[in-house]
C-alpha cells in the first residue's frame, strides 16, 4: 500500500491541514536494538512497582519490564506468536477492517513491525491494576524508525486499565515512530485506556488506535498529547454492539513550531450507542493545532445519542487551530451535538485575579490549569492522572 | 489615604469620567450614588486598574507607608497588594480554578509582598473559616470553582469574603448590596462593619439608600455624567431616595 501510494499529501482530505513533508525529507531506519542508556530517566517516568511492558526502538525489553505482578486472567505474548498460534479473537479481530479503508501508515506499521504485543484479558476477569505499555526511543541512533504495535482483546464482562506512553528521554532526537493499537472490547467489557504522547520535539509520530465494541461495552479512552515536532494521532470507534459507550477524551498541549493533528471517527453502526468526545487543546508560542472529528449514525442506527466538542485555548499570537466536525447522520431518531469554541485567555478573569493580588503570570497559569480542569478529573486513575500531571505542568510552568 | 484628583478617563474614545476629585481619609466611609451610566463602576475600574479604562488626565494619590504613591503606575496586581480592593458589580466566573485555592494564593501573595511567611492549606483552612463564619456562609462555597454556578446573592458575598480574607486597606463595593435579598444584605452589611477599623476606608456604591441604614456613610457623593455634582452627609441619601437625581445638576 506504501508503494503504491506513497505518503499521502495535503490534497488528500484527510491529511488536508497536515503536510508530511518535513517527514519525507529524512530517511529514516529500522533499528534492532533495544538497549536503553538512561535507566534512571525511565524510572522516574514509570513506577518500577507497577506492571511494565516496556518497549524500546519498537522491541520488548524483558529487563526493563516488570511482568511480575500480572494477575492471573491477563495473558500477554508477542504479537506474532499470537498470530502464530492463533489464540483467541486474533483471525476474527484482524480482518474485520475494510482493506480499501487501511491507511497507509497503518499498512506500514503491519508490514514492518517485528514484534508487537497481544494482550488480552480473559472473560470476568477485573483487572485493577494499572498495565503500562511504554514505547521509548533511545536516543543513541539518529532517524531511527519504530513500529509499536499493540492488540489488546478485552473478553466479555472484563475490565483493565491501561496506558500506553509514547516517549523518549532526549528531547532533540530525530526520529519517527508509527504506532498501531487495535483494542477489541467484547460484550459488558469496560476498558479505562490513555495514550501519552511525549516523544522528542524534533520527532515525528503518527498513530492510530482502533476501538471495536460490541454490546454493552464502556471505552473511557484518554489520549494526552505534548510531545513531537509532527503528531497525528487517529482514534477510530465502531460501535458494533447495542448499549456500547465510548468516551473520547483528549488534551493537546504544544509549543514552538510543533504540530498536531488529532482525527476521531465514531461509526455508530447499531442502535441505542453512546459516544462522548471531548477535545481540548492548549496551543502557545507557534504551534499548529487540527481536529477533525467525524460521526457516522448508520441508517439502522436510531436512538443514538452522540456529542463532541472541540475546545481551544491560543496562548501564542502565531498559533493556531482548524477544527472540523463531521456529521453523516443517516438515522432520524437520534441525538447528535457538536461544537467548536477557539479563544484565548479571558481578560476579564485575568482582571479579577489580579484585582486579587495574583500576578499575571500566575493568573494565566492558573487560567490555563483551570482550562484542563474538567478533563483531567475525567482521568479516575490516579497514577495515570499523576504522570500526565507531572507531563504538563511544565509547559504551564513556562507561560510567560 | 486616598485622594482623587481631577480624574478623567475613557475607554474606546469615549470620555467617562470628566474630572473627578474625591478625597477620602482613614477610619472613613463614603457613598457614591447616581444614574445608571454616570460612570460609577468607570471609576471603581480605574481605581483596580482595568487596562480597558485609559486615564487621560489627573492621578490617585495613595498613602503608603508614609509616602505618597500616584497608583496610576501601578499593575492592578500591585495595588491590590498594597490593600486597595474593589467589589466587583459583576463578579466574574472563572471555571476550573478552586475557590479555596484562589484565595489562598491570592492571600499569600499579600504575605509575601509584606515579608510574612506564606500560609499552607491546613492553616489556611481554618483562617478561611472562621472569615465565613462571619459571613454566614456555607462550607460547599470554597470547594467550588469561583463563581461558578453561585447564584446573583451568592457572588455578592464571595465578593465580601474575599475583601475579609485580604483584609485591604481601601475597598471599593460596587453595588454589593444590588441582588442581595433583606437578610443577605444585613449579614453582609454586619461584615462589612466588623471589618472596619480606625485605619481602613471604604467607597460605596449603591443605588439604594437602604444599605446606608446598616453600613452609616460620612459622606454621600452624587456621581452624574462623569462628575461629582454635589456632596453632603447622609441626609443627602435620604434626599435622593425621595426625589431622585433630576433637582440636582
Ligand atoms: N468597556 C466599555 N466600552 C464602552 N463603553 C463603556 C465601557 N464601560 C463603560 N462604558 C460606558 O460608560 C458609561 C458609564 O458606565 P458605568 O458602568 O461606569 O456606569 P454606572 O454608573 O456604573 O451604571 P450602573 O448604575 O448601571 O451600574 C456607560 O454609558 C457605559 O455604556
Ligand atoms: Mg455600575
Amino acid at each position: 500500500m506504501f508503494q503504491t501510494h506513497g505518503i499521502p499529501t495535503v490534497k488528500n482530505e484527510e491529511w488536508k491541514y497536515t503536510s508530511l513533508e518535513p517527514l519525507e525529507k529524512n530517511i529514516f531506519e529500522l533499528v534492532k536494538d533495544n538497549k536503553l542508556a538512561d535507566r534512571s530517566a525511565l524510572f522516574e517516568y514509570c513506577n518500577p512497582q507497577e506492571i511494565n511492558i516496556v518497549f524500546v526502538n519498537g522491541i520488548f525489553s524483558a529487563d526493563l519490564s516488570n511482568l511480575k505482578n500480572i494477575p492471573s486472567g491477563i495473558i500477554h505474548c508477542p504479537l506474532q506468536e499470537a498470530v502464530a498460534k492463533d489464540l483467541p479473537k486474533i483471525k476474527e479481530f484482524l480482518t474485520k477492517y475494510d482493506p480499501s479503508q487501511k491507511t497507509p501508515f497503518a499498512a506500514l506499521n503491519e508490514a514492518l513491525n517485528s514484534d508487537g504485543l497481544y494482550i488480552r484479558a480473559d472473560q470476568n476477569t477485573a483487572c485493577k491494576e494499572l498495565i503500562h505499555i511504554v514505547h521509548v526511543t533511545s536516543a543513541s541512533r539518529r532517524n531511527s524508525a519504530s513500529m509499536p504495535r499493540t492488540l489488546m482483546v478485552l473478553e466479555k464482562s472484563s475490565e483493565a486499565t491501561v496506558l500506553e506512553s509514547h516517549l523518549s528521554f532526549d528531547d532533540k532526537a530525530v526520529y519517527f515512530a508509527n504506532a498501531l493499537t487495535d483494542i477489541f472490547l467484547d460484550e459488558n467489557a469496560t476498558l479505562h485506556y490513555c495514550k501519552s504522547q511525549k516523544e522528542s520535539q524534533n520527532a515525528f509520530h503518527i498513530g492510530q488506535t482502533r476501538v471495536w465494541q460490541e454490546r454493552n461495552s464502556n471505552f473511557d479512552g484518554f489520549s494526552f498529547m505534548a510531545g513531537g515536532a509532527l503528531t497525528r494521532n487517529d482514534l477510530d470507534v465502531v460501535i458494533n454492539g447495542e448499549g456500547a459507550s465510548a468516551n473520547l477524551n483528549a488534551l493537546y498541549n504544544m509549543s514552538t513550531t510543533q504540530h498536531v493533528d488529532n482525527h476521531t471517527s465514531v461509526d455508530h453502526r447499531v442502535p441505542n450507542g453512546t459516544s462522548n468526545q471531548l477535545y481540548k487543546g492548549i496551543l502557545n508560542q507557534a504551534a499548529r493545532g487540527v481536529f477533525n472529528g467525524k460521526i457516522f449514525v448508520r441508517p439502522v442506527a436510531q436512538k443514538t445519542n452522540s456529542y463532541q466538542l472541540n475546545k481551544n485555548l491560543l496562548l501564542g499570537k502565531d498559533c493556531r487551530v482548524d477544527t472540523k466536525p463531521q456529521l453523516e447522520i443517516f438515522a432520524d431518531d437520534v441525538k447528535c451535538t457538536h461544537g467548536a469554541t477557539i479563544g484565548q485567555l479571558d481578560e476579564d478573569q485575568m482582571f479579577y485575579l489580579q484585582t486579587r493580588c495574583i500576578p499575571s503570570k500566575i493568573a494565566r497559569r492558573m487560567l490555563a490549569q483551570g482550562f484542563v480542569d474538567d478533563l483531567f478529573s475525567k482521568i479516575k486513575n490516579e497514577s495515570i492522572h499523576h504522570k500526565l500531571d507531572k507531563l504538563v505542568q511544565p509547559s504551564f510552568q513556562a507561560l510567560e | 489615604m486616598i485622594e482623587i484628583k481631577n480624574l478623567h478617563a475613557q475607554v474606546g474614545g469615549i470620555e467617562i469620567l470628566k474630572g473627578i476629585n474625591l478625597k477620602i481619609n482613614a477610619g472613613e466611609v463614603h457613598a457614591i450614588m447616581g444614574p445608571n451610566g454616570s460612570g460609577k463602576s468607570t471609576l471603581a475600574k480605574v481605581i483596580a486598574g482595568h487596562p480597558d479604562y485609559e486615564v487621560t488626565k489627573g492621578e490617585i494619590i495613595y498613602d503608603v507607608n508614609f509616602k505618597k504613591i500616584n497608583i496610576l503606575e501601578l499593575a492592578p496586581e500591585e495595588r491590590a497588594r498594597e490593600g486597595i480592593f474593589m467589589a466587583f458589580q459583576y463578579p466574574v466566573e472563572i471555571p476550573g480554578v478552586n475557590t479555596s485555592v484562589f484565595l489562598r494564593a491570592a492571600f499569600n501573595e499579600i504575605c509575601k509582598h509584606q515579608g510574612a511567611e506564606e500560609m499552607d492549606p491546613i492553616d489556611f483552612d481554618l483562617y478561611i473559616r472562621k472569615k465565613m463564619k462571619l459571613l454566614n456562609m456555607d462550607d460547599k462555597f470554597i470547594t467550588r470553582p469561583v463563581n461558578v454556578d453561585f447564584s446573583g446573592g451568592e457572588k455578592k458575598r464571595n465578593e465580601i469574603l474575599q475583601m475579609a480574607v485580604l483584609n485591604p486597606r481601601f475597598s471599593v463595593l460596587d453595588e454589593t448590596d444590588s441582588g442581595l435579598d433583606i437578610d443577605s444584605m444585613r449579614i453582609v452589611a454586619d461584615g462589612v462593619n466588623k471589618l472596619k477599623t480606625k485605619d481602613n476606608a471604604t467607597l460605596l456604591i449603591t443605588h439604594y439608600q437602604r444599605l446606608l441604614n446598616y453600613i452609616v456613610p460620612d459622606y454621600v457623593h452624587i456621581l452624574r455624567h462623569g462628575k461629582i455634582i454635589k456632596s453632603q452627609g447622609k441626609e443627602l441619601a435620604l434626599e435622593v431616595e425621595e426625589k431622585g437625581y433630576d433637582w440636582l445638576s
